[in-house]
């Protein structure tokens, strides 16, 4: 069991890229941490980092309280799943497991009783003699796993691991992993980009943007407070609406034509930004003052349970995304009238990309 | 995948150049081989006369042909060792290597395009006794080298050469293997406590077996039939028999020793040999050595 500190951690290329500058995380002893962002972010290679397979050219990294900065993979206990799982396809599945452990100079009989425990807690018994290339990529997964909880780790670090499942598979083993972390109680760091896995799994998330650490928090914070609008864009799907959006004499002016009246005191431009479901939907008969603006539509996704309309404002660029609950069916090009409460309204300033 | 020609003479038109040139350049001199193994011909091949298997007879007890068998073994396996050896260490340098790759990488394939009596030369001269710079640094350290005379000497001098043609080719192999290996079983094995020189024979050489067993084979084909003209331009089999490879031994008896007769029946054993090496490197290679 392990903290695991990170302290101004950055890594520059000999070439001369610095992809990421400094990343500040504290993570507490049995956490489970998610690293999200785009690809290219830089969260594998700060997981890669963790695990001792890149340098880190700046900052410190601790886990334990012993710095492991130069420390060799091997000797700062800790385990990784791989992406492609990165099974020894010459080695049956106990062997694989016992891979590590023999590694270590553990004696035979402790090797057979650790592989057995954790192949049944996997459900991998009747599998224990395969080769991974007879298993299916469920089972594979399941070994990755086994070889990385059979050494009891300080903390285990998962690199995209669901991201060759289909997409059933992917949740039922996304629901075992958070399971099996609770029940082991081991610190965590998990990299996706996957959102949705994002937001299941993570006791907090680090949403990274560029190297850079843009917001850490829980789950519902991030969704209800995103500090910046990529993050706002890039938790909740479909994403927030973000516009373009200026605040003068407590009017909030977006294009030419939408006029919100506002409480706000400063005067700046901003993004403003308010998630599909927060929009609500005003009866056709409703009076066109009562809307805050009317949405042309363009596109409709029904999706059973809720039905997502895509459709412009006047005056906007921007594509604006409406998340109804139940089917609906509003003709294409038919206007809606929209009201977007303030109390669910984002509000960034447009230069310094910070919350207001 | 079925072809439909609108003719059926039309495949075998088209089969015909390759035919012939089988037909002509290899069924019939070793159908000719094979019908010379069992008569006795004068050294002129004026006239001959039918001895039956007597050619095999005398052959196999003869203590020279086996003395020249256990040449080949020691020849074949030595050069094969050598040579995988050898290039398995240069391919695992030049994988490492990040500048300018593709130059070392060339240059460790040059030597496959040189000529094997060529081969067989510029050892022959770099060790020669007299003018030879090898013999006389091996001098300066108090070794004294004379393939001429000494056996020993000219067996390691006849592997020397034939192993440096055949590094090149092993090293291409090897190459392409150790970057099919994928890099995360590398990382992953680091993290399971694996040191580099674990990690090498627990991971990486296991997953090259099939590369490794496949050259094994192709090296043995290699030594046993290919160097003819490196020991020809170096030792020519001698001193006395210590260097005359079964292959040689053929050319030597027919053509020096004028015995035909002899000669072909070696052939017909070597042809046996061919076809057990080639039915083990189609059986094996594709089945046996898999992960």
């Amino acid at each position: 069991m392990a903290e695991v500190i990170l302290k101004e951690v950055g890594k520059t290329y000999p070439n001369g890229f610095n992809a990421i500058p400094a990343v500040d995380l504290h993570i507490a002893d049995g956490e489970f941490i998610v690293l999200v962002g785009p690809s290219g972010c830089g969260k594998s290679t700060l997981l890669r980092m963790v695990a001792g397979l890149e340098s880190i050219t700046s900052g410190e990294l601790t886990i334990n309280g012993t710095v492991m900065n130069k420390k060799e993979p091997a000797d700062r206990d800790i385990a990784m799943v791989f992406q492609n799982y990165a099974l020894y396809p010459h080695m049956t599945v106990f062997n694989n497991m016992a891979y590590g452990l023999k590694n270590r100079g553990v004696d035979k009989a402790t090797i057979l009783k650790k592989v057995n425990s954790v192949g049944d807690m996997l459900g991998l018994e009747e599998l224990l003699d395969r080769k991974p290339k007879q298993l299916s990529g469920g089972q594979r997964q399941r070994v990755a796993m086994g070889r990385a909880m059979v050494r009891d780790p300080q903390v285990f670090l998962f690199d995209e691991p669901l991201s060759n499942l289909d997409a059933k598979l992917r949740v039922q083993m996304r629901v075992e992993i958070r399971q099996l972390q609770r029940k082991l109680g081991t610190t965590t760091l998990y990299v996706t980009h996957d959102q949705v896995e994002a937001m299941t799994l993570a006791d907090r998330l680090v949403v990274l943007n560029k190297g850079n650490a843009e917001q850490i928090g829980t789950p519902l914070e991030l969704y209800e407070r995103p500090a910046t609008p990529f993050v706002a864009a890039f938790i909740g799907s479909p994403s927030m609406n973000l516009l373009d959006a200026k605040v003068a004499d407590g009017v909030l002016s977006i294009g030419a034509n939408i006029r919100l009246a506002t409480d706000l005191s400063f005067n700046k431009n901003v993004v403003w930004g308010i998630r599909p479901e927060h929009l609500e939907c005003l009866p056709e008969s409703a009076p066109n003052e009562d809307a805050d603006f009317i949405l042309t539509v363009q596109a409709v996704e029904s999706l059973g349970a809720e039905t997502l309309i895509y459709g412009t404002l006047e005056g906007v660029e921007t594509i604006v995304v409406v998340r109804l609950s139940g089917p609906h069916s509003p003709e294409l090009g038919s206007q809606m009238k929209l009201k977007a409460p303030s109390a669910k309204w984002h509000l960034f300033d447009a230069s310094t990309q910070q919350r207001l | 995948m079925n072809v439909t020609f609108p003719h059926r003479a039309l495949p075998w038109l088209l089969l015909l150049p390759q035919l012939a040139v089988t037909a002509i350049f290899f069924l019939w001199p070793a159908e000719k081989a094979v019908e010379q193994a069992f008569y006795q011909e004068d050294a002129f091949g004026l006239s001959r006369e039918f001895v039956g298997l007597e050619n095999f007879i005398d052959l196999l007890t003869d203590p020279y042909y086996y003395e020249s068998i256990v040449v080949t073994l020691i020849f074949s396996f030595s050069v094969a060792f050598l040579g995988i050896a050898v290039a398995l260490a240069l391919a695992i340098m030049a994988n490492r290597v990040i500048k300018a790759q593709l130059f070392y990488q060339t240059l460790l394939i040059w030597p496959y395009a040189v000529a094997p009596a060529l081969a067989g030369v510029i050892w022959w001269i770099m060790f020669d006794p007299s003018i030879g710079p090898v013999a006389q640094w091996l001098k300066f350290w108090g070794i004294q080298w004379n393939h001429y005379l000494n056996s020993t000497d000219a067996m390691i001098l006849v592997v020397i050469a034939a192993t440096w043609k055949q590094i090149s080719y092993n090293f291409l192999f090897f190459l392409a293997g150790l970057q099919a290996v994928p890099k995360s079983l590398i990382e992953a094995a680091a993290i399971d406590g694996a040191s580099p020189i674990k990690r090498f024979w627990t991971i990486v050489f296991p997953l090259l077996s099939p590369t490794t067993f496949f050259l094994l084979v192709v090296n043995l084909v290699y030594a046993f039939f290919d160097t003819f003209g490196i020991i020809d331009a170096t030792t020519g089999g001698g001193p006395g028999q210590s260097t005359k490879i079964m292959v040689y031994k053929v050319f030597d008896d027919g053509f020096i020793g004028l015995d035909l007769g002899s000669s072909a029946a070696q052939s017909v054993i070597l042809m046996g040999i061919v076809g057990i090496m080639t039915v083990i490197q189609f059986r094996f290679i594709e089945r046996k050595v898999q992960y």
